[in-house]
């Protein structure tokens, strides 16, 4: 399972601080290309706020993230949306006043180029690039099996359903690093394994990388190739499922230490 | 529609992504419009066309408007009559000052115009949201009307302050002022109400129209798959200025036939706010249906007691007026709001399976 690519994205030296908070401190980790990588951690251990930082939302205060060799500070969710950087979110975040259909369609928002007036008399591109890029859209909705929802308004769907749109959506603009926030989260079995068949097969038929939190060890172990585990935030380990798990600190994090 | 919906298939994502997508529909749109633009003008009265199908027509063009921000973008707007008056001085300057200027050219000009103003105005959108919002889109209302009243070179510094509108002909019909025939000034005013529908609804179903209902929706999230927040909310200013500009224009030189601030108060962009209610927010139909019922409304109220052979004084139906439009404003916001249209959706959805519940 494990291809180890070149270095897609960098993350070095990172801390980020909310006043007196410290969220992250000196956090440093590669994602390599094609691989499934996972940052787990307690809860408040920063690992949201991580992928905040990788995806524009936060500004960390020092340290530098490097995505495809070009090396950055500030920048905006959606510069980096245009880089090649997409993710969902721990709470959904879809557009519920539209059907699946036109929220993932705007996953393809970027790669649509049809000028005002075009679009306006749905003429040339305007009519040209809805229709290319519907066919683009179909194919994301057969790979995620939403056929069938693909008219309805997403605010009517289970809690289940609206993930995998957001999934949707978030494939839909091609991504090279695809960013998943708990993904499995509030789901029953079946859902969970519905949705790792999704991540592998994103990973191995599509080829993108992925950097995820989830707090469900056994889905962790199985689907990533590396973990990174975050608590207080800093760096506590990093390396293979199997590495991290007899790593001493990540019991003590994870079960406690007794002080005797 | 007394027609089936079942086994109209589609083939091509082409058929699918229509504006109308099943035949019988497209149909009827047609005749309806082929209707309005032939056999309305052979058959309608004079007080028909000129006193309710223009004004109901013109509002429309508000309400279109208003919805593309309110209802589409979802930011709330109580500056519409500001945008209208914009429109509808600017045309007038427009008119009056480059007398070589087609009027079918001198209304999207005049329109154009009220989108930059709108531009201007919609820049605080930004920054703050819901309420507060709408409270700054109060000062372009105040702060429009006020520049437009005191400045007098809006007006070619006329000096009753309401002059009237110049005479301009299409093809050699006058439409505008008010030795306009009834025809040419209907026909050039519902020219300009499917050319605005149709764009507006290309809009909705294109990139745009996603780019705004996402940002109204959500965002954060708006923001994540790639869409720059300002351009787009300014997009949706500039165009919804412009719809209401291009409705003021008509109001002022088609309808009212003289330029005249009281037209375009405050409770002008109410009126309009209450048929972007009514009708239902973000949604083209729903525009039409509102303006149609909040102007009709009242029309209706003064007429019905005489039908049925019983007088009431006029004062008492103007205080129910108020009372009844209360009263649905709160109905629509708490049990329906989305609306006349979602009402219409929600019957043919029901109609589709009757007799059956499900």
């Amino acid at each position: 399972m494990t291809r180890p690519g070149d270095i897609l994205l960098s993350v070095k030296d990172i801390s980020l601080r909310f006043g007196g908070v410290r969220a992250l401190t000196d956090v440093s980790f590669d994602i390599h290309e094609g691989e499934i990588f996972a940052i787990i951690g307690p809860n408040g251990a920063g690992k949201s706020s991580m992928l905040n930082c990788i995806n524009g939302f936060y500004h960390p205060q020092e340290g530098t993230i490097t995505f495809k060799g070009e090396e950055r500070r500030q920048m905006r969710p959606h510069e980096a949306a245009a880089q090649g950087i997409s993710r969902t979110f721990q709470n959904i975040a879809l557009f519920k006043g539209m059907t699946t259909l036109e929220n993932v369609m705007t996953g393809r928002m970027l790669k649509m180029k049809a000028s005002f007036v075009e679009q306006a008399f749905y003429m040339l591109r305007g009519r040209q690039e809805e229709i290319a890029h519907r066919e683009k859209v179909e194919e994301v909705i057969d790979f995620l099996e939403i056929q069938a929802i693909r008219k309805t308004p997403v605010g009517r769907l289970p809690y289940g359903l609206q993930k995998r749109v957001e999934l949707a959506r978030a494939l839909a603009a091609e991504p090279q690093l695809l960013l998943l926030d708990e993904p499995m989260a509030g789901m029953n079995v079946e859902e969970k394994e519905d949705m790792c068949r999704f991540v592998l097969s994103t990973n191995h038929e599509l080829g993108t990388t992925i950097a995820l939190i989830e707090h469900d060890m056994g889905v962790v172990m199985d689907l990533s190739d590396r973990v990174v585990v975050l608590d207080y935030g800093k760096k506590l380990a990093e390396g293979t499922p199997g590495e991290v798990r007899g790593n001493q600190d990540v019991i003590d994090a994870y079960l406690g230490v007794s002080h005797d | 529609m007394l027609y089936r919906e079942a086994g109209q298939f589609k083939t091509s994502y082409s058929a699918d992504q229509a504006m109308l997508t099943i035949p019988l529909d497209r149909w009827f749109v047609f005749a309806l419009t082929a209707f309005a633009v032939i056999g309305v003008p052979l058959l309608a009265s004079e007080y028909l066309m000129v006193s309710i199908l223009v004004p109901v027509l013109i509002l429309s063009i508000a309400a279109l408007g208003l919805n593309i921000l309110t209802g589409y973008c979802g930011q709330l707007s109580l500056g519409t009559g500001a945008f209208m008056a914009a429109g509808a001085y600017l045309a007038y300057k427009i008119a009056t000052n480059i007398t070589w200027l087609p009027i079918w050219v001198v209304i999207p000009l005049a329109g154009l115009c009220a989108a930059a103003i709108g531009i201007a105005f919609g820049l605080p959108s930004l920054r703050i949201k819901g309420f507060y919002l709408a409270v700054a889109t109060l000062a372009a209302q105040f702060f429009l009307l006020w520049l437009f009243v005191k400045v007098p070179w809006f007006v070619n510094d006329s000096i009753s302050g309401v002059p009237p509108a110049p005479p301009r002909s299409v093809f050699g019909f006058q439409v505008t002022g008010a030795a306009a025939g009834n025809e040419a000034k209907y026909l050039f005013v519902l020219a300009f109400v499917i050319a605005l529908a149709w764009i507006a609804r290309n809009l909705a179903r294109s990139r745009i129209g996603r780019s705004w209902m996402a940002i109204r929706d959500m965002d954060i999230a708006a923001e994540l798959v790639g869409i720059r927040p300002l351009p787009t909310k300014l997009s949706a200013f500039a165009i919804s200025s412009f719809y209401c500009g291009v409705a003021g224009a008509l109001w002022a030189l088609c309808y009212i036939n003289s330029v005249e601030p009281t037209a375009f108060d405050i409770n002008r962009s109410f009126q309009v706010l209450f048929m972007v209610i009514v009708g239902g927010l973000g949604s083209v139909l729903g525009s039409f249906l509102g303006a149609a019922f909040i102007f009709l409304l009242p029309i209706f109220l003064n007429s019905a007691p005489g039908w049925i052979g019983y007088s009431v004084a006029s004062d008492t139906i103007t205080h129910i007026e108020f009372m009844l439009f209360g009263v649905l404003i709160i109905f629509f916001l708490i049990v329906e709001p989305h609306g006349l249209a979602r009402l219409w959706q929600i019957a043919k959805e029901k109609l589709r399976l009757w007799p059956f519940p499900y």
